[in-house]
């Protein structure tokens, strides 16, 4: 099980939508979520180079567009894996399924594309079998859709 | 995992027992049963059980508020692109209208042309009918009046005749070329 787990998305009934799903499918222990790339940046900032043994979220879970930020989930993910170094695995978790996108977070080192839908839990729980394989970045790139 | 002290294990299933107050959330979820107590572990799956039916009305809650939300969006998306279609027939129709009265003031304009111009015509005629009517005259009196000269047969009736006709038909001329001038300044500019 993840003990912390970030979520990255401008729409606040997600959140609750996602922190009961990861509760009922035992994926993490504690889930913070925030709604703008911006407050997510100045918190990986904090942690890097600053406070590097600072308690990190294990994985990062980011929307495309966040509404009300100034930058999007792809920026977001570059930015934690180039300038911050934070190792921790991250991906996107978006509505959108284009897949110009898709390559653009690839190349970016997103480990995973997950597409929301009403129906998040199947992917989630397919999500949680592969989370060893990005811990340990042998996993594949993957989309659940 | 934390394994609990033998007091918070006591409090806890007392707390339910008697209040019927579980724990809940995400901190069941380190909370271990001493071994071999069957109680404990017992309050821990009605506990766990608890949280989950919680979560899953609770998701199902929100996932029709986020349902609703959608539609709700989409209808107003739906609204926004009526409004506009209304808006823009709104503006096709008041351009048809301004365009209808263009049209209804051209053909007033077109059918006083013509009221006019029938007007011009039948003046011109009546002008013309007059004229030839006053020449006739004036000729046929003054080849009678040339007549009674040549033959030297003097005749005062027609001599006055003669020099009333064209003294009347000299005033009556201008009076006629007066009016035709003073009609074409009246209606000149128009």
């Amino acid at each position: 099980m993840i003990n912390t787990l970030m979520l990255i998305d401008d729409e606040n009934l997600f959140h609750l939508v996602f922190e009961d799903a990861c509760s009922l499918l035992d994926i993490a222990l504690s889930i913070e979520a925030l709604d703008s790339s911006d407050e997510a940046d100045k918190k990986f900032k904090a942690w890097f180079p600053d406070d590097p043994d600072h308690e990190r979220p294990e994985c990062v879970f980011v929307d495309l567009n966040i509404i009300g930020s100034s930058y999007d989930g792809i920026e977001m993910i570059r930015k934690v894996n180039y300038e911050y170094g934070n190792g921790c695995v991250i991906g996107i978790i978006s509505s959108s399924s284009d897949p110009e996108e898709i390559e653009k977070a690839k190349k970016v080192g997103a480990q995973f594309w997950i597409i929301k839908s009403d129906d998040i839990e199947p992917r989630l729980e397919e999500f949680k079998k592969d989370y060893e394989g990005y811990v340990s970045k042998k996993a594949p790139f993957k989309v659940y859709d | 995992m934390i394994e609990i002290t033998e007091h918070t294990r006591n409090v806890l299933l007392e707390v339910a027992k008697r209040k019927k107050i579980f724990v809940e959330g995400n901190f069941l979820k380190i909370l271990k049963a001493p071994k071999g107590d069957s109680e404990f572990e017992t309050y821990l799956k009605i506990c766990k059980e608890k949280d989950s039916e919680a979560r899953r009305k609770r998701l199902e809650v929100t996932k029709q508020v986020q349902a609703q939300n959608k539609q709700l969006e989409a209808k107003q998306k739906e609204n926004e692109s009526l409004m506009f279609d209304l808006q823009s027939a709104l503006e096709d129709s008041e351009s048809s209208k301004a365009e209808a009265e263009k049209l209804r003031d051209d053909a007033v304009e077109s059918l006083e042309t013509l009221q006019k111009k029938t007007q011009f015509e039948l003046v011109g005629k009546i002008v013309k009918i007059a004229l030839i009517v006053i020449m006739g005259v004036g000729l046929i009196t003054t080849a009678l009046f040339a007549y009674t000269l040549v033959i030297g047969q003097e005749n005062p009736i027609l001599e006055s005749t003669w020099s009333n006709l064209f003294g009347i038909l000299l005033t009556n001329s201008f009076s006629i070329v007066g009016t035709i001038m003073g009609v074409k300044y009246a209606t000149g500019d128009k």
